[in-house]
């Protein structure tokens, strides 16, 4: 499943170990023998290899349940067998959380800075990935220092600039912001992509008289497609799920992202599960629809978004 | 023509560079010189060196914090790679499960750190669930009061931390060792090589590059850790969660202290730079070795 990533971050094969050759055999499974031993501890690693990923799932199954049941029936026993299920915490989370307004919001914000950093940061790929000079070098290496910068760093200096430039709590202002920090990685992704694809065909469309935009639109972009899905399931689950950046730079309330307006309607100290948890699976739930239906690609997209941090 | 052609070419460039240049780099540039004022967030700051910086070597919050955001890291990276690890070479000796259980350890990823901060925070409440748990298999003793006890409280922030990535250093280890040679893997079998000896003497060394991504990765991200402490304990209790950027953020925007707000940003970006440089450098060197 994570073997088709496109941009691969891990190079393996080490030469001095790559090197010994053995005549291939049919092979029995690498791992379990026939031993009747061997595969009694084989199926029991199994089990517990399930029963730790169970462990993981778990907060989250209690988080749907705990959602489901009323406050009451919450209180006498946490961990109890629900007696009734309810819809109720659901539509009341929905309500003050705002969440029609909000999810809209969230998604606008997302969907526009996807845009703006794919067809910009392609742009910026393609001379970074065939001009080879200095100049073109550092103006790479430039790119990919942003990688470790964390938005700590200029969140206090990106306000004042906002404020001078009358951006804040205006989307646009948002967009820009999850544009440079992201450009990095999709600078990174495309520029080793487009590395990765022969010069010939590109060299023969010049020859012919095609100019530099055409060869681009015409040539590069139509094989950046698998990249491209692989980056925008990356950036746009850090987009969806921030809270900084919308906290800090949209503070009408009529602006705010489902997770803001989630951070600050919900006291964790004094708010009960059952209206912490809905809005909760609430915020995230647009994405839990959005993961079954692109699973392989989600997956790929996370292992790959590994040379980000 | 091709002089032309590579003129257009370089100019594709130019929407990226001012972005970048604009919304990052001259941001970054303007934060080191703001550090070196007195700034409230105004127009008006006066240059003031390195006061800001001497301010901190005097500010107990600021060496607890550091040896904090240090301390969590370094749990991070540890428990969480090792976690990883452990389930992507159990998932590779079974293909048969390997593809259900890699996207469910995947999910608590997707989720948003805030989000998974509120689940946790009920979780770990006295009467959440896990004491109720605890109650449930009869371990009474172990009951605690999580994010409450300064001894336990930055280690149960963690949990929440490795929780939510142990898929994602799995993900990263597994295509690790699917990018394997299989005649290798072949040969040791042949060689009667099973277990910890293969582990040892052929995954291990294979999967170098692997660590090297995940050790970088989870370093960086636990660094700049903020939705976690934030939700869970606000740096609580007793500041024994107080991490560098809640110090950043409560001093940028809690009023009153801004350049020694940016100061202290610089202070973080100084450590995530040189501690991940140091630490990836080192994994490198370490990879071309083996």
């Amino acid at each position: 499943m994570t073997s088709d990533i496109t941009s691969p971050p891990i190079e393996t094969r080490p030469a001095h170990l790559g090197k010994r050759r053995v005549p291939t055999r049919p092979r029995t499974t690498s791992g379990t023998s026939r031993n009747p031993l061997r595969r009694l501890a084989g199926g029991l690693g199994t089990a517990l290899l399930c029963l730790g990923t169970l462990l993981f799932v778990l907060p989250f199954l209690f988080t749907v349940v705990t959602s489901l049941r009323t406050a009451a029936d919450v209180a006498r026993s946490p961990l109890g067998i629900p007696h009734s299920l309810t819809l109720k915490n659901f539509s009341d989370a929905f309500s003050q959380i705002h969440y029609g307004r909000s999810t809209l919001n969230t998604l606008l914000i997302t969907s526009l800075s996807c845009v703006v950093i794919t067809v910009i940061g392609s742009l910026a790929a393609y001379p970074l990935a065939r001009i080879t000079q200095h100049w073109s070098t550092a103006v790479y290496r430039l790119f990919i220092l942003g990688t470790s910068v964390p938005v700590f760093v200029v969140v206090a200096p990106l306000y004042l600039l906002m404020r001078d430039l009358n951006l804040l709590d205006n989307y646009a202002g948002v967009v820009l912001i999850y544009t440079a920090l992201n450009l990095p990685v999709a600078v990174f992704f495309y520029t080793s992509f487009i590395r990765g694809i022969p010069a010939d065909l590109e060299e023969a469309a010049a020859l012919d008289g095609c100019g530099a935009f055409r060869t681009f639109f015409t040539i590069i972009l139509p094989l950046l497609r698998p990249v491209t899905s692989t980056l925008l399931t990356f950036v746009s689950l850090q987009i969806w799920n921030d809270l900084l950046v919308p906290l800090v730079f949209l503070q009408d309330p009529d602006k705010r992202t489902v997770m803001v307006n989630a951070y600050s309607f919900i006291d964790p100290h004094t708010v009960q599960p059952t209206t912490l948890f809905p809005a909760a699976l609430l915020g995230v739930l647009p994405l839990l629809v959005i993961f079954v239906f692109f699973q392989r690609q989600v997956v790929a997209g996370m292992s790959a978004g590994a040379v980000k941090s | 023509m091709f002089h032309r052609r590579r003129a257009t070419m370089a100019a594709f460039l130019l929407p990226a560079i001012v972005v970048y240049g604009v919304f990052m780099l001259y941001p970054l540039a303007r934060g080191v010189y703001l550090s070196m004022t007195d700034s409230l967030g105004g127009p008006i700051a006066d240059f003031v060196g390195t006061r800001q910086y001497r301010a901190m070597a005097d500010d107990p919050a600021v060496t607890d914090a550091l040896w904090h955001t240090v301390l969590y890291a370094a749990v991070v990276v540890v428990v969480q790679n090792g976690l990883g690890l452990l389930f992507a070479s159990m998932l590779f000796r079974r293909p048969r499960v390997r593809k259900v259980l890699n996207v469910v350890l995947l999910t608590p990823t997707l989720i948003s750190p805030v989000m998974a901060a509120f689940i946790w925070s009920y979780l770990f409440a006295p009467t959440g669930g896990i004491n109720a748990l605890l109650d449930l298999v009869g371990l009474h003793g172990l009951n605690h009061v999580w994010l409450g006890d300064t001894s336990t409280a930055l280690y149960s922030v963690a949990a929440v931390n490795i929780w939510m990535f142990t898929g994602y250093s799995c993900a990263i280890f597994l295509a690790g060792y699917m990018n394997m040679p299989t005649e290798l893997l072949e040969a040791a079998a042949l060689d009667g090589a099973s277990g910890w000896r293969r582990f040892r003497s052929i995954e291990w060394p294979l999967l170098a590059p692997a660590l090297t991504v995940n050790v970088t990765l989870s370093l960086i991200g636990s660094l700049k850790v903020f939705e976690f402490p934030l939700v869970l304990t606000n740096g609580g209790p007793a500041g024994a969660t107080d991490t560098l950027t809640l110090l950043v953020y409560r001093n940028v925007f809690g009023g009153g202290k801004f350049a020694y707000g940016v100061a202290l940003s610089v202070v973080l970006l100084v450590t995530v730079v040189v501690l991940s440089s140091a630490t990836s450098s080192l994994l490198r060197l370490r990879e071309r070795r083996i």
